[in-house]
């Protein structure tokens, strides 16, 4: 009996403590629900102050989680980062998670920190590099310790990955990511108006014949394009988002432009080589096709001058670059009593 | 465009003179195809002279030994070919699942051979297919380029074809693959359409069918075709081209072609069910449109017309909609959308990198950079251009067929460095052309200067070296409606035109153009610059063909200061195999020497290369990313007695299992979750030294890999990963070594049998590895006791 009591005023006694603190805390999960409902995504920016209110000052456990992503303004322009459009797919994971959960869910929060304005906290965090996002379960006393860092991995697939994060550490399900869809109503509606507007006029010009379709030049020019955009290794620029130059390790007011090694290339190599490749075989043209027709002499011995000397420069200099960039020692097999 | 025939017409003499110049011409142009054809073969023969008769590489052979059996049992048999050699215990359904083509080619020829008591073996037939077929490649390019810039032009391009490197890649002698017919299937074939396309000739187009139906045959590739002809024909319709010759060239290919396609079993009903043959069926149904059209337009007036087309329209359109909605439909109804994942890949270039890695892991899947271009059409790269400008000049059906050609598979190309190979004959196409009309000017400004100088001024002279291009370009320039209008049904005159256009002819006086030269000194200098970039061409291919292309990858050589060194471990090995091992023993290996296994040692695999069974391989995966134990288990579930692995590390062959690990967890992981990537890298860092994780260092392949090794240098030093290997000293105790190479290239272990049943030691053996994973399937002699 005796023990009985024990136990029972044990509970009521607990009951209390988790009542009173209770007050405070439901207090302040109202708070971050308004800040969260003023936020447009759904992400609560957070600074010192806030930090302190949220994080460190509450005690443990907290009757929530919170997802932070550090910002820094001055980094959004520096690609490699990648720091805006993680940021933007942070943004989408906690609207996703706010709609599925009908904004009613106060497990968990997601904020951001931007550097500028609030290093202090970046430093009780002991962030030191970017991009960095952290998850503050309801158990962290110390906010550089305790809580949970994202890896690289996570944010490789972006908004899924870091949705699979989030579920694997705070049990919490993020349900499906909702992407806004690339192209608005708005504009969709006005494409389409656009478009209706605009086939009665080109349905006329088909049948005249006389589109953009029935100019060889186009197609010539198309076909060039295509040819130059090919050649210079554009799409690989593309798959595997080539900066178009870099800057050099060594000394950061030299840029480099050209990559060593045949298995990557920089954007602006591509192109000028690719611009070489394809200036040549115009010149060529140019001399065969046009060229020829033109009357005055000396205008054609100075095109002539002009091709043959930039022709020759060009590929030469694609030659020593190959020889440069593969470091092939491309050679002829001559009689060896030649040698 | 009909001057020479009246010219030819007015004077009799020059008419003789004439036919006996083509004559000459022709002959010339036989025995310089001849030569090219020669120059084809023996280019590709470095790697015969180099190393020796030998097949190359791994898919290779799986065909040669498809070769084999066909040559053995016969058509029929080979038709009904079930395969028990291989993803034992499934076996393959080989004759239904292989593009029969090139097997089919090289056991006729071989046939033919016998027959003709030519007593050659299998092996050396398929060796020398691929060179062949590069001779033929030449021959159809001269054809093809033949149609649409005449003979100068064919000549080039069919050179330059003969020796392009990207070519060579493929069908250098012993290079046994789909691709060294296929391309020559892809030639021809456009050659048919576009004489089909010039003639209108049924006849032609029958063939044209048939051609399409051995590119089929031969190689996936011929999605290429049946979605590039229907494009181009879409364009005639589109630029106002269509004619009764476009619809004999297209129809009767979209039926027969489509039909002969279905016939293929590998193909089958796909030739009508996947969105890749769509295209075909659409543009089928809208050729039929704009005949129709066109024929109403002919019997009717100008008015009633009018009527008509408004009647027509709206019906039309109402039909259209129907058949539209129908396609999208079941298009919509399958989950990719139809298209297979390597055909999105091409037409969205970052779907693989999102969304299949294994597509977007291969390295010949992989965009190209500028050097590649410049390593496999080298400086064709330049002269390109120069081509495309000149097919446009003037614009016919066929040169528009050519820049069509160039301009998808330069893109296609630029998406995957693979598809370089469909890129190389259009390259040479157009370069061909650049270059043949580039000379002719040059050649003929000179010889206008040396005879015509000192008489005539330079502006009125007639010009005597017409070439095709200048004479036609001229024509565009004065009197392009009409030219257009002549251009297409007078192919005859045209073809006399143009080989009198080839040579410079003195007495072609009659063509009063006022046709202009270039300088002579700039013209030399112009010329030889041409032809030192010819050589550079010439150069760079037999380099590419001797150093680049002609390495087998089963024989090794490698050139030391004490001179060369030849690693011919893997032949060792599966000989080894076959000597040693029961006829009906199985070997387990990584599935890169599936088929070099089953064709060199005759042994049963458990997978091979041509990977149809992701779970299958994944569990090889699985077996060697596992701990001792746990392997012999899963491999003694499959009957396997001997595992071999490929290491590279004691002579620094860079391609060794070590190196494809990764791919065995990820793929063993993706099937099997208790296989993680993670727990075999450290800090995100694959290293196999004393830094490596503890499941790294336990798990099969590194202990198959590195058994032993600590003997040869007493450091075990790794010589490919260039550091000390982290756990030296180990045993082995479930498998037990049975072979090792020469070199220590590729390693044969032999499981060890099951140990008899004594209950001390099951029990002692349970206890010891009880803390890492062991499969479930022994979880049967484990009476585990909760309340002990």
């Amino acid at each position: 009996m005796a023990d009985h009591f024990f136990t029972f005023s044990i509970i009521t006694l607990s009951l209390f403590v988790v009542a009173s603190s209770g007050g405070l805390e439901s207090e302040l999960v109202a708070d971050l629900l308004t800040l969260q409902a003023e936020s447009k995504s759904g992400v609560i920016h957070l600074d010192d102050r806030t930090v302190s209110k949220f994080l460190t000052s509450p005690r443990t456990p907290r009757p929530y989680s919170f997802l932070i992503f550090f910002d820094a303004a001055n980094f959004h322009d520096k690609p490699e980062l990648r720091l805006r459009e993680l940021r933007r797919e942070f943004e989408i994971v906690a609207s996703s998670f706010i709609t599925n959960h009908n904004s009613s869910n106060t497990k968990l929060f997601f904020g951001d920190i931007e550097f500028r304005e609030s290093q202090s906290s970046f430093q009780l965090f002991g962030v030191n590099s970017l991009p960095h996002v952290r998850l503050v379960g309801p158990t962290a006393k110390s906010l550089k310790d305790d809580s949970d860092v994202m890896d690289q991995g996570d944010f490789s697939r972006l908004a899924e990955s870091m949705a699979e994060f989030v579920q694997y550490r705070t049990k919490l399900t993020v349900g499906p990511i909702h992407r806004p869809p690339a192209l608005s109503k708005m504009q969709l509606g006005l494409i389409t108006a656009l478009l209706l507007l605009c086939l009665p006029l080109v349905a006329k010009r088909i049948f005249a014949g006389e589109t953009l379709l029935h100019d060889p030049k186009i197609w010539l020019s198309g076909a060039v394009f295509v040819y130059f955009f090919s050649v210079s290794g554009a799409m690989h620029n593309i798959i595997r988002k080539m900066p178009m130059f870099l800057v050099d390790r060594n000394n950061p007011n030299k840029l480099v432009f050209f990559y060593q090694g045949s298995g990557m290339q920089l954007g602006a190599e591509g192109f000028a080589v690719g611009f070489l490749y394809t200036f040549v075989g115009l010149l060529l043209a140019f001399v065969t096709h046009v060229l020829v027709y033109v009357k005055d002499a000396t205008a054609k011995r100075l095109a002539m001058l002009f091709t043959l000397l930039v022709s020759f420069w060009a590929v030469k200099k694609v030659i020593l670059l190959d020889n440069w960039k593969t470091g092939y020692g491309i050679h002829g097999f001559w009689p060896s009593s030649w040698n | 465009m009909a001057a020479p025939e009246t010219s030819t017409a007015a004077v009799p003499t020059l008419y003789t003179y004439n036919t006996l110049r083509n004559a000459f011409g022709g002959v010339l142009s036989f025995f310089i195809l001849l030569l090219i054809g020669v120059m084809a073969f023996s280019i590709r023969l470095f790697s015969v002279i180099k190393y020796e008769s030998v097949i190359h590489e791994f898919d290779p052979y799986f065909n040669y030994r498809v070769t084999q059996f066909l040559a053995k049992n016969g058509i029929y048999e080979f038709w009904n070919w079930f395969d028990d050699r291989t993803w034992y215990p499934l076996g393959r359904v080989i004759g239904g699942t292989v593009y029969p083509g090139l097997t089919l080619t090289a056991g006729t020829i071989w046939w033919l051979l016998n027959s003709l008591n030519i007593p050659l073996s299998v092996e050396t037939v398929c060796v020398f297919t691929a060179p062949i077929f590069s001779a033929f490649a030449s021959w159809a390019t001269y054809l093809l380029t033949k149609e649409v810039k005449g003979t100068g032009a064919g000549l080039t391009a069919a050179a330059l074809l003969a020796m392009v490197p990207s070519y060579i890649s493929r069908s250098v002698a012993g290079s046994y693959d789909n691709e060294a017919v296929a391309i020559f299937a892809l030639i021809f074939t456009f050659y048919l359409y576009i004489k089909t396309l010039n003639t209108g000739s049924l006849f032609y187009a029958t063939l044209n069918s048939i051609a399409y139906f051995y590119m089929v045959c031969s190689w996936g590739g011929y999605t290429f075709i049946i979605n590039l002809i229907p494009m181009h024909v879409l364009l005639c319709i589109v630029t106002g081209r269509f004619s009764s010759r476009l619809y004999i060239a297209y129809a009767p290919l979209v039926v027969l072609g489509t039909l002969l396609a279905a016939l293929v079993p590998v193909v089958g009903f796909n030739a009508v069910m996947t969105s890749e043959h769509f295209a075909s069926f659409l543009v089928f149904i809208i050729i039929h449109v704009v005949a129709f059209v066109y024929y109403i337009k002919g019997i009717l007036s100008p008015k009633m017309f009018k009527v008509a087309v408004t009647l027509v329209v709206s019906v039309g359109l109402a039909v259209c909609c129907a058949v539209i909605a129908v396609l999208i439909a079941l298009v919509a109804s399958s989950p990719t959308k139809g298209w297979s994942g390597r055909s999105l890949s091409l037409l969205d270039p970052t779907y693989a990198s999102k969304y299949i890695p294994i597509i977007a892991s291969v390295s010949e899947h992989q965009p190209p950079t500028w050097p590649s271009y410049f390593m496999d059409i080298n400086v064709l790269a330049f002269l390109v251009p120069a081509g495309i400008i000149a097919c446009f000049l003037p614009l016919s059906d066929a040169s528009s067929f050519v820049v069509l050609y160039i301009a998808t598979s330069v893109y296609f190309s630029g998406v995957m460095v693979r598809l370089m190979l469909v890129l190389a004959p259009a390259a040479c196409i157009t370069s061909g052309i650049a270059l043949s009309q580039a000379f002719d000017v040059f050649t003929g400004s000179i010889k206008f200067q040396l005879t015509g100088a000192s008489s005539n001024t330079e502006v009125d002279a007639a010009e005597t070296s017409s070439s095709t291009a200048e004479s036609q370009t001229d024509a565009v320039k004065t009197e392009k409606p009409e030219e257009t209008a002549k251009n297409r049904p007078s192919r005859k005159s045209k073809k006399k035109e143009r080989e009198h256009g080839e040579k410079p002819s003195t007495k072609a006086k009659a063509e009063k153009k006022r046709l202009l030269a270039l300088p002579l000194e700039s013209s030399v200098i112009s010329l030889l610059l041409l032809v030192l970039l010819g050589a550079f061409y010439v150069v760079h291919c037999v380099w590419a063909a001797a150093e680049a292309y002609s390495a087998p990858s089963i024989v090794l050589t490698s050139r030391s200061h004490d001179g060369l060194h030849v690693f011919d471990d893997f032949r060792e090995a599966y000989a080894w195999l076959r000597h040693n091992t029961d006829v009906d023993d199985k070997v387990a290996s990584w599935w890169d020497y599936g088929y070099q296994t089953t064709a060199m040692a005759n042994r049963t695999v458990i997978v091979d290369n041509n990977t149809w069974n992701n779970t299958h391989i994944a569990t090889v995966g699985t077996a060697m990313s596992s701990p001792e134990r746990a392997a012999w288990e899963i491999f003694h579930s499959l009957d396997v007695k001997y595992v071999l692995v490929v290491f590279g590390g004691l002579v620094g062959y860079p391609s060794d299992d070590i190196n494809k690990f990764l791919w065995m967890v990820r793929i063993g992981g993706g099937v099997f979750p208790h296989i993680k990537e993670p727990d075999y890298l450290r800090d995100g860092q694959y290293r196999i030294d004393s830094q490596a994780t503890p499941t790294m260092l336990n798990c099969l392949m590194y202990k198959l890999s590195y058994y032993r090794f600590v003997e040869t240098d007493g450091k075990g030093f790794d010589r490919v990963r260039q550091t000390e290997i982290g756990k030296k000293y180990f045993k082995l105790t479930h498998f037990e070594e049975a072979f090792t190479t020469h070199h220590w290239m590729v390693r044969i272990y032999k499981l060890k049998p099951p140990k008899n049943r004594i209950r001390g030691k099951t029990k002692k053996s349970k206890s010891k590895t009880s803390s890492t994973t062991s499969s479930p399937k022994r979880s049967g002699t484990k009476k585990k006791n909760p309340w002990q």
